[in-house]
């Protein structure tokens, strides 16, 4: 209701603007080459104004032109019956005629110069068809992904969750782009206080554009200058339908081919969705390796360093002769060769990503063959090590949400600096530096490091492990839910038994 | 004044379980056998048991102690309820040092163990800030966050007490007979040691007002404490199984030395990793610590707690510079030994009887 308030007081502000402001803004839009006005059917016709650019031409030839045409000149008013379009709008409010057809409306006015005008949307829509998710590719499950438009977005997640419960609270941000952006949540499950966070938190953005919504996820995450992302941003409709209903929420913008989806614990960024296509306990096992394949990335070249530099008791003597005649004729020391590694295996990466694909495959059959055999000939680096790194490199391409594995990218190298510092418990050190970080870290309120802290064993069901679905019983319990049960009915248990129990 | 915490600050009181463990089990635990082998020998792990009990009868008085009076949630109010507000704060600052040269003795010692094991040379300055510093960002999380590493330390160092298993390859246990060999006082006095390494439990006096559902916390604690005497008791039995009773008294670091005996095909030389991971148990030890003393500090004097800890920090740098050689530090422990001991054995149960005391004569008055 206030909200309805809210608007009859602008009207009545707005009807006070004089002829001026009208003409003011007829200029504006007239400086551009794409804005049309002219008189239709012929000199005493209607004054019809729109923007060329902005609206679909068959539409204004088939629905409004042949319509005026056809029919004889009558006040708007009753013009308004004749064409068979939705939403038309008769106004006098300067913002609202300057908003509809900025957004693809055509203007028809009785006579040049009158105020009151009547307003049709006729926007040509320049979608890209929806295609198959690029960066959270699986091989099973859905192939579709979101686009750019946001309605077509908000048809795929209706289509998947079709309950009156989910709702889509709208806002525009942004001071010169006024992007829409759609808070997506389903009323009844989703806690009402992480709703009023984000809303709140979408309410203080201050910025002109707004063209992606990494741009929002920037400005909204609870620690902005953390390198370990808050939010999950995904491509796909079926990740976003599927957390919805844990009682997750979602953000949406117009214009931008993801979403936002929070809040989330850290071990949500190491879950890929393609662990719910498979059996349980295959997910689980992938999901294990992909854990460790972080703990592998972060920590094999540093542990290098490390106990090459100071601690080589610890090698066991089989292992010595073949470092020794690894490294034995490398002039530099230890740290610089792991960043020399380190350094070119980042420089292929962000060659391989701004090149396109079918250059990209080139630069890194090039990177890794050429040069990597061509250093380790040369004696820059030794074979090791360049296993070592390209082992890492590898292992860190598991990750299944792209920001994070971003982070896992350039964590590496504190962690060579604390190695070259203090050896093994440089890396101590500087595990416990990063510890304390997500200790403190927050997404949307919630606890980062749940469920191992707080630590909750209800919600190990679906964190490090993936337990099947009819163990799934309840939702996560970091969310807070208002209703907080899955599966309403227990599952009548079959009559199974083997000849061998009767 | 109850300083109460937000609840969105307190935690479970599941978590005391974890919190015990946390500041008990530190340095002490790498060496301890020495001291307490050198008093009852082979029965020394009798000694664990008994003293681990009694712990156990110390904690169910310091939960009296907070759930007697109406306001009493933590050892500031306590004191000053008892002794009125400026013989009380005399006490409260008596605590406030006894937590920073805890933290002193804690932080010095391990650095002497990187010392001794792994970096002979190490610049003693640069690393006690490096750790300090950590320390900070820690203890300026917040009670939750140092709870929370309590417990994920613990998670970390586990896999350490798994390594037990190489000594017990070689272990007689025909060492640990025949039971009772040593007299009751032998035992006592061993006892009397032994619960040094218990030392930490007391911080229940402060952190009591974070706890949720403060009542139901003592079956945790006392968990905890059980936690705490098995893994003791477990080095205690392996040691003395493992070493000859006369090396055993000789050796300074007798956990320590169990990981040398550790063959693992990928990995030699394993007490430097174990020194290393041992960092994840040792850090939740100090930043407790600084933080009962800025908790303590702030409840006193009123100020902000950052600064305090600042403080705090600054104070622990210098001291820890001062304390060179290895015989200071030995003096500093005993010191704080001797200090701990006193607090425990001596002041705890007076602290209870006078708190009896009084809330009795109290309740006759009209």
């Amino acid at each position: 209701m206030r909200f309805f308030k809210g608007m009859k007081g602008k009207d009545a502000a707005a009807s006070q603007c004089t002829s001026n402001d009208f003409q003011d803004l007829f200029k504006k839009f007239e400086a551009s080459k794409d804005f049309l006005t002219f008189q239709f059917p012929d000199e005493d016709g209607y004054t019809i104004s729109y923007f060329n650019s902005l609206v679909n031409a068959q539409q204004v030839h088939e629905q409004v032109l042949a319509v005026l045409s056809t029919h004889q000149k009558k006040p708007l008013q009753q013009l308004k019956g004749d064409i068979t379009m939705e939403d038309i709008k008769e106004t006098k409010d300067i913002k609202v005629i300057q908003r509809l057809i900025l957004s693809g409306s055509i203007m028809i006015q009785y006579k040049t110069g009158d105020e009151t005008c009547l307003l049709i949307p006729c926007a040509l829509d320049v979608k890209r068809k929806t295609s198959i998710p690029e960066s959270e590719y699986t091989v099973a499950g859905p192939k579709e992904a979101f686009v750019e438009s946001l309605d077509t977005n908000l048809n795929l997640i209706r289509n998947r969750l079709p309950i009156p419960d989910l709702q889509a609270k709208e806002f525009r941000v942004g001071s010169i782009s006024q992007t829409r952006l759609v808070v997506l949540y389903i009323d009844g499950i989703v806690n009402q206080q992480i709703v009023d966070t984000v809303t709140q938190r979408i309410g203080d953005i201050e910025y002109d554009t707004i063209v992606d919504i990494s741009f929002v996820g920037q400005m909204i995450t609870d620690n902005r200058n953390s390198m370990f992302p808050q939010l999950i941003d995904t491509e796909r409709p079926d990740h976003l339908a599927s957390v919805l209903s844990e009682g997750k929420i979602g953000i949406m913008l117009d214009g931008s081919p993801h979403a936002l989806v929070g809040p989330n614990t850290i071990i949500s960024f190491f879950s890929s969705f393609e662990d719910y296509f498979q059996i349980w306990n295959l997910g689980t096992s992938f999901r294990l390796i992909r854990l460790f394949a972080v703990l592998f990335s972060i920590f094999s070249s540093p542990l290098y360093v490390a106990v090459i530099t100071y601690h080589y008791q610890v090698i066991p003597t089989n292992l010595l002769p073949l470092l020794i005649s690894s490294r034995g004729v490398i002039p530099f020391p230890p740290i610089l060769e792991a960043i020399v590694l380190e350094g070119t295996i980042e420089l292929l990466r962000e060659a391989a990503v701004r090149l396109p694909a079918k250059v990209g495959s080139t630069i890194g059959i090039v990177g890794g063959i050429v040069i990597g055999t061509a250093a380790v000939e040369a004696g820059f680096v030794s074979n090791v090590l360049l296993m070592l790194v390209a082992l890492a490199a590898l292992a860190s391409f598991t990750m299944p949400i792209y920001q994070i594995s971003n982070t896992i990218r350039l964590i590496r190298f504190p962690f060579l600096l604390a190695a070259q510092l203090y050896g093994l418990f440089g890396l101590a050190l500087c595990s416990a530096f990063i510890l304390c970080h997500l200790l403190k870290l927050k997404s949307l309120g919630s606890p980062y490091m749940e469920p191992l802290y707080p630590m909750r064993f209800d919600d190990f069901k679906d964190s490090l492990i993936r337990l099947p679905f009819s163990k799934q019983i309840k939702r996560p319990r970091f969310l807070r839910t208002e209703n907080p049960i899955r599966i309403k009915k227990k599952a009548e248990t079959q009559n199974t038994q083997s000849d061998i129990d009767e | 004044m109850e300083v109460k915490p937000n609840e969105t600050k307190q935690i479970s009181a599941f978590f005391v379980f974890f919190l015990m463990p946390g500041m008990q089990i530190g340095v002490g635990i790498l060496g301890f056998e020495q001291v307490i082998a050198k008093e009852a020998g082979h029965d020394a792990w009798i000694s664990v048991i008994i003293s681990g009990l009694i712990i156990n009868a110390f904690i169910w008085m310091c939960y009296k102690l907070l759930g007697r009076g109406p306001n009493t949630f933590d050892l500031v109010a306590i004191h000053q309820d008892l002794f009125g507000k400026w013989i009380g704060n005399t006490f409260n600052i008596l605590f406030i040092l006894y937590f920073i040269i805890i933290s002193i003795t804690i932080i010095r010692t391990y650095i002497e163990v990187i010392q001794v094991w792994m970096f002979p040379g190490i610049n003693v300055l640069m690393l006690l800030t490096i750790i300090l510093v950590l320390v900070y960002s820690f203890v300026t999380g917040g009670f939750r966050v140092l709870t929370g590493f309590s417990l994920i330390g613990l998670v970390i160092v586990a896999p350490l007490f798994l390594l037990i298993f190489f000594p017990l390859k070689h272990a007689h246990f025909g060492n640990l007979g025949p039971v009772l060999d040593h007299s009751f006082l032998e035992i006592m006095v061993a006892c009397k040691k032994m619960t040094l390494n218990y030392v930490g439990f007391e911080l229940l006096l402060i952190y009591y007002p974070f706890i949720k559902k403060r009542e139901l916390s003592q079956k945790w604690a006392q968990f905890g404490v059980l936690f705490t005497m098995s893994i003791y008791l477990v080095s205690m039995i392996v040691s003395t199984a493992y070493y000859h009773q006369e090396q055993l008294k000789g050796l300074i670091w007798a956990t320590l030395t169990f990981w040398k005996v550790v063959d693992l095909p990928f990995v030699e030389r394993f007490e430097y990793v174990g020194i290393t991971l041992w960092l994840f148990k040792v850090l939740p030890n100090i930043c407790l610590g600084v933080w009962a003393a800025s908790r303590t500090m702030k409840r006193v004097f009123g100020v902000k707690q950052k600064k305090m800890v600042v403080f705090i920090l600054s104070v622990i740098l210098v001291s820890g510079l001062l304390l060179d050689t290895h015989n200071e530090i030995y003096w500093f422990n005993t010191l704080v030994s001797r200090i701990g001991f006193f607090i425990i054995f001596l002041y705890i149960p007076f602290i209870f009887i006078w708190q009896s005391i009084v809330y009795k004569v109290r309740s006759h008055k009209p």
